[in-house]
């Protein structure tokens, strides 16, 4: 959802709606990892980018099965047309909500530098090109790094050494839980990709997205036994040597980028079990990050947000017939230490809660229908969330929830067409008409149909 | 000089180099063999068992259990992969590319490692299914020219030379290769003239008892 934390310039605005559209292409699905092991896509995902047991592994091994190859370089491409229900913002001055709604945009390209450098090291780069479509001002196309993981790994054998018994790695990545393997994490859960210009939810936790292409993150995992996996990992802001992991964000605006405090930890835990077809994974993580207010003024202060997870994914991969489920559920405390001193929060303190859960079926791989449910619950606070037109809130709650019904056609294993309907039954804070404070616009005017080509080559 | 003394002098220096060459060659040979066993070993051990497990003891039955398969028929699908003649839908998906990163020495190896692997144990499964599969499995199915599989496969389904071992195989894999095979997606002129006219019922049936074995 929304990386919005607080009330920010338009220019401010501006720069989280281009992370945002950058977030909303940042799922993968590496066709270098194809030509590398030779395999099909289907060997690693469910439907990119959601991976199978053998895509964790994979992963987990730093990307380094299979043969090197010459040019490990692969391309991805999205373009849709969306459609919301209420284009009209309600001011009575004629301003749409999103640009080229009912329109082709393109949704973002991706050229990836990715695969296997040695036995023991490997990882992925993804550079992304984006449009940003404003309602007030002709479009902008920029291009920045996004995702991005390397890792080195090291494996250790059983007693008998026929198979590995701790496999255990280093990563470098930008954003939190990227470099997850199961897909009830944030970075690469569900939606896998939105409309670059529908209307969301103005409040988010900082581990969904928020930090994401903005930050370095240093860890340290092992998975061991197949079973269980625990990671460590300090997140800093992406400066110094540091700064290629944020390459062409807007650093010189405030709030264009998130600026932390020294190091800040997050604490990964999983058990993992295989069976059959069926594999399981019940799992909790928590990050804590001391987020300074304005990232262009080292002496602005910090906020703290202490983010605390819990997620379980289950997966039943046969053929022809597939069944996954993934849920996760974060509680954020706002410990808004130095916004409340200045005036830009209501309260001292504020909590933050963010359910999603959803459910998919595929036929053959190639025939699909996902649908999901997500919430956001928490304090009110009419500084942090004030009225205003379409994205305000009449009561200074952050409460939303909605659904996503999904469907997806794969014609060939690296095209996807996809019919993607979220609908609103909450938005910040009201059920009924004047949600927003200023309009009498209703959660269902912000309902959108998004349909999408995606291509990855 | 005293030739025959040469002549015998000769031959048998001949003889002793030829030993000696011989022995040379064997121990090179058996060099070899250690290496390719050990690049075997980390291939298994680090490759395959990220679909076909530990050992070869796959828990899922999208992947087949390789411990304890006559080693003859893992070298030749091994090889059929590489030289993508095995071509099913799931050896392109899953096989092709990974058999290409093995040289012949190593494809024989891991053959030798697999088919030396203790093999899993069979998995209960449902009685009655189990009853008519063993039917099936031992005495065939002559209305419809179906041969019984243990002429080929053994009585215990423990497979001989390239016929491969089914006892204790996921029942999922052995109902998709009768299919796969039926079909004629994956070449196997023997048993697709054995298995031609067997339906789904019977292919179920005769993949729960293999799989209970």
């Amino acid at each position: 959802m929304s990386c919005l934390r607080k009330p920010v310039s338009t220019r401010a605005r501006a720069a989280c709606g281009l992370v945002l559209a950058l977030c909303g292409t940042a799922a993968q699905a590496v066709p270098a990892y194809a030509r590398q092991t030779g395999q099909n896509c289907v060997a690693c995902h469910v439907s990119f980018p959601e991976l199978t047991a053998y895509g964790r592994w994979f992963k987990l091994s730093g990307y380094t099965i299979g043969e090197r190859q010459t040019v490990p370089l692969a391309m991805m491409a999205q373009v849709g047309s969306t459609q919301i229900k209420n284009n009209d913002d309600g001011t009575g001055t004629d301003t749409p909500v999103t640009a080229r709604d009912r329109q082709l945009a393109f949704n973002g390209a991706s050229l990836f530098l990715a695969g296997k450098a040695t036995d023991d090291f490997g990882g992925f780069v993804q550079w992304t090109v984006a449009t940003e479509y404003k309602t007030d001002g002709p479009s902008t196309t920029h291009g920045a790094l996004d995702n991005t993981d390397v890792r080195w790994v090291g494996r250790m054998a059983g007693p008998t050494a026929d198979d590995i018994r701790l496999l255990y790695g280093l990563t470098l990545h930008n954003n939190p839980t990227a470099q997850d393997v199961w897909n009830s994490t944030p970075a690469f859960g569900f939606p896998f990709t939105a409309s670059p210009t529908a209307v969301g939810p103005t409040a988010g936790t900082q581990i969904e997205g928020a930090l994401a292409q903005q930050v370095a993150g240093i860890g340290v995992y092992g998975f061991y036994d197949k079973t269980w996996y625990a990671e460590l990992t300090g997140y800093r802001t992406a400066d110094g040597i540091f700064s290629v992991l944020r390459t062409g964000q807007d650093i010189s605006t405030p709030g264009g980028v998130a600026r932390l405090k020294g190091y800040n930890p997050y604490l990964r835990l999983a058990y993992n079990r295989e069976w059959g077809p069926n594999s399981l994974m019940f799992g909790g993580f928590g990050m804590t990050v001391d987020r300074y207010l304005d990232n262009t003024d080292p002496d602005s202060g910090t906020d703290r947000f202490s983010d605390r997870g819990i997620d379980v994914q289950y997966q039943y991969v046969t053929n022809p017939h597939t069944f996954t489920a993934q849920a996760r559920f974060v509680r954020e405390h706002q410990d808004y230490k130095t916004s409340f001193a200045q005036g830009a929060t209501s309260n001292s303190s504020d909590t933050l809660d963010s359910l999603q859960m959803k459910a998919t079926y595929y036929y053959e791989h190639q025939y699909g229908v996902t649908l999901s449910h997500f919430a956001l619950k928490g304090t009110a606070d009419p500084t942090l969330y004030p009225a205003g037109a379409v994205t305000g809130s009449a009561n200074g709650s952050p409460d939303s929830r909605g659904y996503i019904l999904e469907l997806d056609y794969l014609p060939v294993q690296n095209v996807r067409l996809m019919l993607q309907y979220t609908a609103y039954n909450k938005f910040n804070g009201g059920s009924d008409s004047g949600y927003d404070g200023a309009t009498g616009r209703s959660p269902h005017d912000n309902n959108t149909l998004f349909l999408n080509v995606w291509i990855a080559y | 000089m005293n030739k025959p003394l040469v002549r015998r002098a000769a031959v048998v220096a001949l003889a002793a180099c030829s030993m000696l060459a011989a022995g040379g060659a064997t121990s090179a040979q058996e060099k070899n063999a250690v290496a390719a066993d050990q690049a075997a070993q980390k291939v298994a051990a680090t490759i395959c068992t990220s679909c076909h497990g530990p050992s070869g003891i796959s828990t899922s039955p999208l992947f087949p259990r390789l411990a304890g398969q006559q080693e003859l028929y893992l070298a030749a699908q091994l090889r059929a992969f590489k030289g993508r003649t095995r071509g099913e839908q799931d050896a392109h998906d899953y096989m092709w590319g990974m058999a290409t990163l093995l040289d012949e020495t190593v494809i024989d190896a891991l053959a030798r490692y697999y088919a030396a692997q203790k093999p899993a144990p069979g998995t209960p499964g449902n009685a009655v299914l189990i009853a008519r599969g063993k039917i099936l499995f031992e005495q065939g199915d002559p209305a419809h020219e179906v041969v019984p599989c243990a002429s080929c496969h053994g009585n215990a389904a423990q497979g001989n030379a390239i016929f491969p071992r089914l006892a204790g195989q996921h029942a999922a894999y052995v109902v998709r290769q009768l299919q796969v095979i039926q079909r004629q997606f994956r070449d196997s002129p023997i048993m697709h003239g054995v298995i031609k006219e067997i339906d789904a019922d019977g292919m179920k049936a005769v993949a729960e008892y293999v799989q209970s074995l």
